[in-house]
């Protein structure tokens, strides 16, 4: 006969389901400065955290999280483009936060190095401007079901802060 | 600030650093000696560590092992190599298996995990074996390092089988988010192959079957009739999470199956399974079944009473069943 203290572990094992949401820390993909959070200098809400460096195609653009995760890289532009190629062309690496959550890395030029991959910051491309962009830089945004949200970097970084590669922009 | 004040610890880190070194105390003044720079060097990362181990602090000891981690990718691979293959005290081995580990996943080749992989399948000592394992937790590991994962969970050391069930757990939620078919594919093949029920049940209860094959679908129907019902709970809740492609034959599988149970903790799951399967679209299933155990009758109203919500994110309404419970 199975006992209660045997039923009570199994429920005890299933209740511990996991569920609960984990931080990650979201740091700079190269030497860069912050040139856009929640607003643009215009006034228009971006909801997002932009980093730029002139030098386009010069630096790998590293995933923007230091934990090792699973990046779903989706090339939408192969060509070497800086200055903007028109809105939905950003190539794009999007990390899957769970319960519609994710967080998403911009603008990338293609190379080798741009696939599906499991890393800790790595290089999934180079510093690039494809998709809606006036110059080189990457866009981080956090969302979920396409929502934005502004809370994992609005105590942590500011608009014209230096970031050197693996600094702290927030933690999503 | 005076040296004299700082924790002991800090005061061994700050003269005895491989990376950061503290100049030659002056004992005239009380000034604390200006830090100057060194080149980083495994065996001085190791003996730092070790002298670590004796400080009594769990946060210092993560901070040495994440800078021997962040250090990996400018470190000597080779001097990092020897050092790991050298190593027998399984607390060095797991830290060391760490930076390996770290290299693959900043990108420098995969041969550097491999060689964690192969010490964690064919080490000696149960211990080294569970310590190398354990550094492979939260990496890139389940895609370079084959059936691994299916050989570890039938390790002849409980230990390892436990560490190697965490691992395939944590990395299915924290490295794929419960979103990634191959990372599903190979928790329910390693769940499958243990001889461990104990193994078995902590795997299959604990991860997304959300991306899952059809394959491991089918591999997970057969557990339904394990002589275990630490297994069968497992099993049970694990349908309750698969793709759509699978969710009809779940649900068929798991009504019949609640009849045929005797296990009160085993109906139970089935009740949560259903309930995830079909949301409000389960409320009949669950009204016929609320009847053929009594144990179970307030577990059953509950669930329909949660699903009545109409909540449409299971999170919310694992936390209105909770609710319902509680209030009861």
């Amino acid at each position: 006969m199975r006992s209660s203290k045997t039923r009570l572990a199994v429920l005890a094992t299933l209740a511990a389901l996991p569920t609960a949401a984990v931080a990650y820390t979201a740091v700079a993909p190269y030497p860069s400065t912050v040139s856009a959070t929640t607003y643009y200098s215009s006034g228009t809400y971006h909801g997002a955290v932009d980093v730029a460096n002139s030098r386009c195609n010069y630096w790998g653009a590293e995933t923007g999280v230091s934990a090792t995760v699973y990046w779903n890289v989706t090339v939408r532009t192969s060509g070497v483009v800086c200055n903007g190629n028109g809105s939905g062309n950003q190539n794009e690496a999007l990390l899957n936060l769970g319960s519609g959550w994710s967080f998403r890395q911009w603008h990338w030029i293609k190379t080798s190095d741009s696939y599906d991959r499991t890393c800790n910051r790595c290089q999934v491309g180079n510093l690039g401007g494809t998709g809606n962009a006036t110059g080189p830089h990457s866009h981080f945004q956090k969302d979920q079901y396409g929502t934005k949200n502004t809370s994992w970097y609005s105590s942590y970084t500011t608009k014209g802060e230096a970031l050197d590669r693996g600094e702290l922009m927030g933690y999503i | 600030m005076n040296r004299r004040h700082l924790p002991v610890w800090v005061s061994l880190w700050l003269s005895s650093s491989p990376c950061l070194a503290a100049g030659a105390p002056d004992a005239s003044v009380s000034r604390a000696p200006e830090p100057r720079a060194q080149a980083c060097s495994v065996e001085g990362l190791m003996d730092s560590i070790r002298r670590g181990l004796q400080s009594g602090s769990p946060a210092y000891q993560r901070y040495l092992r994440e800078l021997l981690k962040e250090s990996a990718v400018t470190l000597p691979e080779a001097a990092l190599r020897e050092a790991f293959e050298r190593e027998t005290a399984p607390v060095m081995v797991e830290h060391l298996a760490a930076a390996l580990a770290a290299r693959t996943d900043r990108g420098e080749g995969v041969e550097t995990l491999r060689l964690v992989a192969k010490r964690a399948l064919g080490d000696a000592d149960p211990a080294v074996r569970a310590a190398a394992t354990r550094a492979l937790r939260r990496t890139s590991a389940e895609e370079h390092t084959g059936d691994m994962y299916q050989r570890l969970v039938r390790d002849a050391s409980p230990e390892v089988r436990a560490e190697a069930a965490t691992n395939l757990i944590e990395d299915n939620q924290y490295v794929y988010a419960g979103a990634h078919g191959p990372a599903s594919d190979v928790a329910v093949a390693a769940a499958v192959a243990s001889s461990d029920p104990a193994v078995t049940a902590r795997i299959l209860g604990n991860i997304s079957t959300a991306p899952i094959s059809a394959e491991s679908a089918q591999r997970i129907h057969a557990l339904v009739d394990s002589d275990d019902a630490r297994v069968r709970a497992a099993a049970v809740t694990a349908l309750g999470g698969v793709p759509a492609a699978q969710m009809e034959r779940a649900r068929q599988v798991l009504a019949t199956r609640y009849r045929d149970e005797t296990d009160v903790g085993v109906r139970s799951a089935i009740l949560q399974g259903l309930a995830r399967l079909g949301f409000s679209s389960a409320i009949p299933e669950l009204r016929r079944l609320r009847g053929v155990d009594p144990r179970l009758t307030g577990e059953a109203d509950a669930w329909i009473q949660a699903l009545s919500t109409g909540l449409q994110e299971w999170s919310l309404l694992l936390r209105e069943k909770q609710r319902v419970g509680q209030a009861h």
